[in-house]
């Protein structure tokens, strides 16, 4: 019986501080801390890659690979997406048929503004984004949406993104609000998940596969991915919106990718955002 | 105290010595060493190292069993794309099932057939591994 209850009460130990350590650890809506997380981040790339600056976490693989960064200086002479922020200014400022135009929908006339998304839309109860607040522009306003991938909507949103360069990413999470935070750890949880034929998750290509190559790629590292966004992708020959390297992601590790601006694409977007919050907006960028 | 303190650590090394030697491991293992089919053995008994979708698609080449197939795959193609853990070639591989069965390919389109299903299951499986392992890999 002696026996019985020692056995009892070490098991109940062992158990119990399993499931404290989960229940610590902000994987559940009870626990989940946006702020824990982002710092924790920072601190891994910070032990992984000690030379490398914070605030250059915005240039990708570039903040962390010599010989990458220097080919992409390169490059960034002529930069790849100039023209098209060219053609974003001019279709930004060309009037929609009812003579209103993108100005009409967005605060500050939509100059300057890149950094204020995704936000939490307390009355939609949904992550919004900023080429899903440019396609309800145009439909509110008569107009077809643009396809979410590429051409126009890349190029509008590359050019409200150059308006932005600098401006340093605040993403919120509305204190108390349980479907924001909720949508925050389902894009949390999609990065974390293996998934495809390949059993890969987002992180295993951005966090602990960071600048480990992959064939002949250097997965880039998941701090300061959005920032750059749109991107020139040399391997596209164009300009393509974060969504559309999200599909792309989806489909190299042999997953059926989801829609572009789907919930949980935004959702991720929302995660991964807040994770660069403190950092600055230097879209468009050019990758390889 | 002491007797005690022994039999816990044996119950909470247990799973781990279980775990090595599971039929699972012993089956993944055989099959990449030796390929379908391949014999091996687990715990004094002999097994034989194939997919359930294999043995499913063993039967007769008819149209019938084709499409029976067929439609077992296309169901649990479905059911893993409810959960979101659809795998990029599963969709065209019942596609090549279709067409071998259009053709009177009828072995080809088994075949294909429980290769999609067999991607289908295991992307179920991913599923559920995924909800109770996906934070092993967050920085903290």
């Amino acid at each position: 019986m002696k026996i019985i209850k020692m056995m009892t009460l070490s098991l109940g130990v062992v158990l119990a501080t399993q499931m404290t350590q989960a229940a610590d650890s902000g994987f559940t809506l009870a626990t989940v801390n946006p702020e824990a997380d982002r710092t924790a981040l920072q601190n891994y790339f910070k032990k992984r890659f000690p030379e490398s600056e914070v605030q250059d976490y915005v240039n990708g693989i570039y903040a962390v690979d010599a010989d990458s960064r220097a080919q992409w200086e390169e490059i960034e002479e002529f930069p790849p997406y100039e023209f098209a922020v060219e053609e974003g200014e001019e279709l930004f400022n060309t009037p929609f048929a009812n003579g209103k135009g993108y100005a009409d929908c967005f605060e500050n006339g939509g100059v300057g503004i890149r950094q204020n998304f995704p936000y939490w839309s307390k009355e939609e109860g949904t992550v919004k984004t900023l080429e899903m607040e440019i396609n309800e522009c145009r439909e509110a306003n008569g107009e077809q949406p643009l396809k979410w991938g590429k051409g126009e909507i890349a190029k509008v949103s590359a050019y409200m993104a150059w308006t932005s360069r600098d401006q340093v990413f605040d993403v919120k999470i509305p204190e108390g609000d349980t479907a924001a935070m909720a949508a925050y750890l389902d894009g949390k949880k999609f990065f974390y998940a293996k998934r495809g034929q390949l059993n890969l998750s987002c992180a295993n290509c951005h966090v602990q596969g960071t600048n480990i190559r992959i064939r002949a790629d250097l997965p880039s590292p998941q701090l300061g991915h959005v920032s750059h966004f749109p991107v020139f992708r040399s391997k596209w020959g164009d300009l393509g919106t974060l969504h559309r390297r999200y599909s792309g992601c989806h489909k190299d590790s042999r997953s059926k990718p989801l829609k572009p601006q789907t919930e949980t694409f935004r959702n991720l977007e929302y995660f991964q955002t807040y994770m660069s919050n403190g950092l600055v907006v230097n879209g468009p960028g050019a990758r390889k | 105290m002491k007797k005690a303190l022994i039999i816990v650590a044996a119950l909470t090394l247990a799973p781990t010595f279980a775990a090595a030697e599971s039929f699972e491991k012993a089956y993944l293992k055989a099959r990449a060493m030796y390929g379908q089919g391949a014999v091996f053995e687990w715990q004094g008994n002999q097994y034989v190292a194939t997919h359930e979708e294999e043995s499913e698609a063993n039967v007769d080449a008819t149209e019938a069993n084709a499409q029976m197939m067929i439609d077992k795959a296309k169901a649990k193609n479905k059911e893993v794309a409810a959960l979101g853990f659809e795998w990029k070639l599963t969709g065209d591989i019942l596609k090549k099932a279709e067409a071998a069965k259009a053709d009177g390919d009828y072995r080809k389109a088994l075949d294909l057939a429980a290769q999609a299903k067999y991607h289908a299951r295991i992307g179920i499986q991913q599923y559920h591994y995924a909800q109770s392992n996906w934070q092993l890999s967050v920085p903290e």
